[in-house]
């Protein structure tokens, strides 16, 4: 018991403080989107910050050793988790993508982006280099990578799907396979795009082509792009003032306690509010790498602090491309701001693994 | 083997540093678009959001109220509710407007009207679907409007008339202008005819606006600021509604006019014309069918007789005959004609209205009888040019300066006229016609009453529509003897058991002088003269004279002075003395 208190006490507090203010914006930001009207969904988000910083809290006190003892488990545990909820899951938003726990909506997809990475940087941790410029054994890997993102994106959540792979990419880089990988890949991708973009629905297509070209259609798919860019630009440099911004709360801002919310920023705090929400991911980020340069001699230790971190500041500033009109519209959350349970968890339990790396980073020294 | 793990972690440390330069390139890409959007873009965005949820309504003013005389409204507002939709909604009109018109009726003119509004580009930006909506339209679109929320109801003032018809020719009419300035005042209404049009600045007031703001399905959420519209003024007429609704009636069926003045002020009291229109249906945008039935009515409803009508005075005029004898000429008003029933003149008979003659008459007698062969024999002495000058005195063949526009001068003839206008020379028997008000002479309702009212106040009195105040007339420069003498014969034509409108003489306290007249149509040719002049009855209605009465009361102190115009009815006695009794009766009982 006091071994539990003596970890709970070495936590990493600043970096807590600073997860726990990022919450604190989303909660700031979805009070004002609900106009602090809609209390289910104000308290629902409560709830599930409180259970998120336990989730958090929880796995930085258990040691780094048991999740990579037990990488693999989770990773076949969440294979299933998946499996089940592509067949027999939840249809929400068009797709068949949620179990129900007892009212409780969960993504195993989300749970996914964390324990690929753990999974896989278990896996390239013990990998020689010159094993991992070898393609027949590269096999493994790509396959784990390869079946979770075929069935995320037959859900279809294309959102998630891309932001998966672009997880394991991360991942793939830092294990220090070699150019001509990647090239190869892009290559194939080169080959295979006619036929992806075919495969894409109606509706995807026409996100990706209004991007080039948002006026092209003002009132479809090109709307949601020009009415989130005059909010953030009217925002100007110190925004219209928490609760005021007249395109989030007059609707002209669609999805705005979700995807959107960060254009509702940009337009109630302005350039001031949308610098400062950068720099604290920035922060958050730039501490992770100094916590994962601690492991010089420990691939897995680092691998994972690179790739958890890399999934949570990539999936921010793709979310903030969207909105502000630099990458296609494909729903995505802005992590621990945007209102949504599954998404924020495993950010958490991502947070909480580089708590639990940091703990045994200070040990070693 | 050592070097071989070494070089893993290099890599590692190596693929992590490449990692972070792309998330530090990554993170500026994104800061330098939020730059250009909030820094470098503010305003423009600021304004884009600003154009997303502000809408400006033109605020229209209420038009100024026009009272009559004891501050009765004549012409008011009514509260008219309109379907709008905002301008940058007006795609979705083409998609639902069959769906609406199972609810709402559209007629052609509204169709066209919508049209026109959806092609303006006026500052507003509500667009006016359709006006008019009667109450059942609104229960039922009331019902339905959650289907609609780009659509909504504002509510105007709009012109009404209490009297329409009545009032019709004097009041006049709104509708919108061809070729206004300002393009925002597309949708305001200006006084096209009558007191509307001439003291149209008055009544307009000015123009505001109004900023709302509202969400993206287009619900107003709050006014933002305004400038409120400042309606215009309230006039008052001379007008009586009475007495107005009162001619009106007895002139029912008739094409005529009355019009009365008050003696003492020039404030015209009544001033009706018959046929008439409805001025709310003009108000309210006429069709183009009605509008042209109107032109092509023969009856010509469209036309103000009292000011634009023009008839031959007839005997009315002997009273200027007779005034222009006693002052000009001299004339011994004691002298005696005989009247055989006609005169001879070169180698022309001119006939009197009565066939058989008057044998004996004075002045004063002609006056009272209207015998026509006593002022042929003055006419004798008569130089036409100064006739003519003297009856411009009376406004006749003058501008009476009403306050109402598109009034006609009428004619009073001499021989420059004649000659300009005929090409010929002034014949000596043309002034046998003009002198008993017949030939050429010209005259509208108002300038007979006019000059009805100068005789009996000897003052040059002016006609106004308008009630104003400190009013001054000079006196006419004539002796009041001989001013004296037309009223008594006046009297008389009344009064006496011989004069030609006895019949008319008023039931009450009051007495009324008068002369009644008969304005020919046509000229009796000397075959029908021979046999037997044709009874008004048998003529056909167009060749019918018209029967003209003009008159003023109390006789002692004048104070109204009337005339009735009845076309085609034949004699003044006959029809509008009787009318024009009636009318004074009312006038005399309530507003002396």
């Amino acid at each position: 018991m006091n071994e539990i208190f003596f970890r709970f006490k070495n936590l990493y507090w600043f970096f807590i403080a600073l997860v726990f203010f990022l919450s604190f914006v989303g909660f700031v930001m979805i009070y004002s989107a609900t106009s602090g009207m809609e209390y289910d969904i104000l308290s629902s988000h409560i709830l599930k910050i409180s259970f998120g910083f336990s989730l958090m809290l929880l796995v930085g006190v258990i040691n780094i050793d048991f999740w990579k003892k037990n990488a693999f488990y989770f990773y076949v545990f969440c294979l299933l988790l998946l499996i089940w909820a592509s067949l027999f899951g939840y249809i929400g938003k068009g797709s068949r993508r949620w179990i129900n726990l007892h009212g409780f909506f969960f993504q195993p997809s989300e749970l996914m982006k964390i324990v690929i990475i753990l999974a896989l940087a278990k896996f390239f941790d013990e990998k020689k280099i010159k094993e991992k410029k070898d393609y027949f054994f590269l096999i493994l890997p790509i396959t784990m990578a390869v079946i979770p993102f075929v069935l995320i994106l037959s859900q279809p959540d294309l959102g998630t799907a891309s932001i998966f792979l672009f997880v394991c990419f991360v991942v793939f880089f830092l294990a220090g396979l070699s150019w001509k990988f990647f090239m190869s890949l892009g290559f194939l991708f080169l080959i295979i795009a006619p036929y992806l973009w075919n495969s894409l629905k109606n509706y995807q297509k026409q996100r990706i082509l209004t991007l080039f070209n948002p006026e092209n259609d003002p009132l479809g798919s090109g709307y949601h792009i020009i009415q989130s860019q005059i909010a953030i630009g009217s925002g100007g440099t110190l925004g219209k003032g928490w609760m005021k911004g007249t395109q989030s709360h007059l609707d002209f801002l669609p999805e705005k306690h979700t995807d959107f919310i960060f254009s509702m920023l940009g337009e109630e705090f302005g350039f001031l509010g949308t610098i400062s929400v950068i720099g604290l991911i920035a922060l958050i980020t730039y501490l992770t790498y100094q916590i994962s340069n601690h492991f010089t001699h420990d691939n897995f230790s680092r691998m994972l602090g690179f790739g958890v971190i890399s999934n949570f500041f990539f999936a921010s500033l793709i979310n903030m491309s969207m909105v502000i009109g630099i990458l296609p519209v494909v729903g995505l959350p802005l992590p621990l701001v945007s209102y949504g349970g599954s998404s924020m968890l495993s950010y958490f339990i991502g947070f909480g693994l580089i708590l639990s790396l940091q703990r045994h980073s200070k040990l070693r020294l | 083997m050592m070097s071989s793990e070494f070089n893993k972690y290099q890599q590692l440390r190596r693929r992590s540093l490449i990692l972070g330069v792309s998330k530090s390139l990554f993170t500026f890409l994104v800061c330098g678009k939020l730059y250009y959007l909030q820094i470098l873009n503010k305003s423009k965005y600021g304004k884009l959001s600003d154009l997303n949820r502000t809408k400006v309504k033109i605020l229209y003013p209420e038009r100024g109220k026009i009272f009559d005389l004891y501050n009765k409204p004549i012409a008011s507002n009514r509260l008219d509710f309109q379907l709008n939709i905002f301008r940058e909604k007006k795609k979705l009109i083409k998609k639902y407007i069959s769906t609406l018109a199972n609810v709402i009726s559209f007629s052609q003119r509204d169709l066209e009207d919508l049209e026109k509004n959806i092609a303006q580009k006026n500052l507003s930006d509500f667009i006016v679907i359709k006006k008019n909506l009667t109450w059942k339209e609104l229960e039922v679109f009331e019902l339905i409007s959650n289907k609609f929320p780009f659509l909504f109801i504002t509510k105007e003032k709009v012109r009404n008339y209490d009297n329409n018809q009545i009032f019709s020719h004097v009041l006049g009419y709104v509708g919108y202008k061809q070729d206004v300035e300002e393009e925002k005042l597309n949708n305001l209404k200006f006084g096209i005819a009558g007191i509307e049009k001439i003291f149209d600045t008055t009544l307009l007031g000015s123009d505001g606006w109004i900023k709302l703001e509202t969400n993206s399905k287009g619900k107003i959420k709050k006014e933002i600021n305004k400038k409120l519209a400042i309606p215009g003024k309230n006039i008052r007429t001379n007008l009586i509604t009475d007495i107005q609704e009162k001619a009106f009636n007895l002139l029912s069926g008739i094409s005529g006019a009355a019009v009365m003045m008050d003696c003492e002020t020039g404030g015209v009291n009544c001033m009706v014309s018959t046929p008439s229109f409805d001025n709310n249906e003009f108000s309210n945008g006429v069709t183009n069918e009605r509008w042209k039935q109107l032109i092509e009515d023969e009856k010509d409803p469209l036309l103000n007789r009292c000011i634009a009508g023009l008839y031959s005075p007839g005997s009315t005029y002997k009273i200027l005959t007779a005034l222009y004898a006693l002052e000009i000429i001299g004339f011994d008003h004691n002298k005696i004609y005989f009247c055989p029933g006609f005169v001879e003149f070169g180698n022309r008979k001119f006939h009197c209205w009565k066939k058989n003659g008057h044998g004996n008459v004075n002045l004063f007698d002609a006056i009272k009888k209207s015998c026509d062969c006593y002022f042929y024999n003055l006419a004798k002495e008569v130089d036409i040019d100064s006739l003519s000058r003297f009856s411009k005195k009376f406004s006749l063949g003058m501008f009476t300066g009403i306050d109402i526009p598109n009034e006609h001068i009428g004619i009073m003839p001499d021989k420059k006229w004649k000659l300009k206008n005929r090409g010929e020379k002034w014949q000596g028997g043309e002034t046998l016609n003009t002198v008993i008000g017949q030939g050429f002479t010209l005259s509208t309702p108002l300038q007979i009453t006019l000059m009805t009212g100068r005789v009996a106040t000897g003052k040059n009195i002016k006609p106004s529509i308008l009630k104003t105040k400190n009013i001054f007339f000079e006196d006419l420069p004539f002796s009041d003897k001989n001013l004296d003498f037309i009223r008594r014969s006046m009297y008389s034509v009344v009064n006496d058991y011989d004069g030609t409108a006895n019949s008319s003489k008023l039931r009450n306290q009051y007495k009324m002088a008068g002369k009644t007249g008969t304005s020919q149509v046509r000229r009796i040719s000397k075959e029908e003269r021979e046999s037997g002049v044709l009874k008004n009855e048998e003529l056909q209605y167009k060749l019918r004279d018209h029967s003209i009465f003009t008159c003023y009361a109390p006789y002692d102190k004048p104070k109204f002075a009337l005339t009735v115009i009845a076309e085609h009815m034949g004699s003044g006695s006959k029809v509008a003395a009787p009318i024009a009794k009636n009318i004074m009766e009312l006038a005399l009982k309530k507003f002396i």
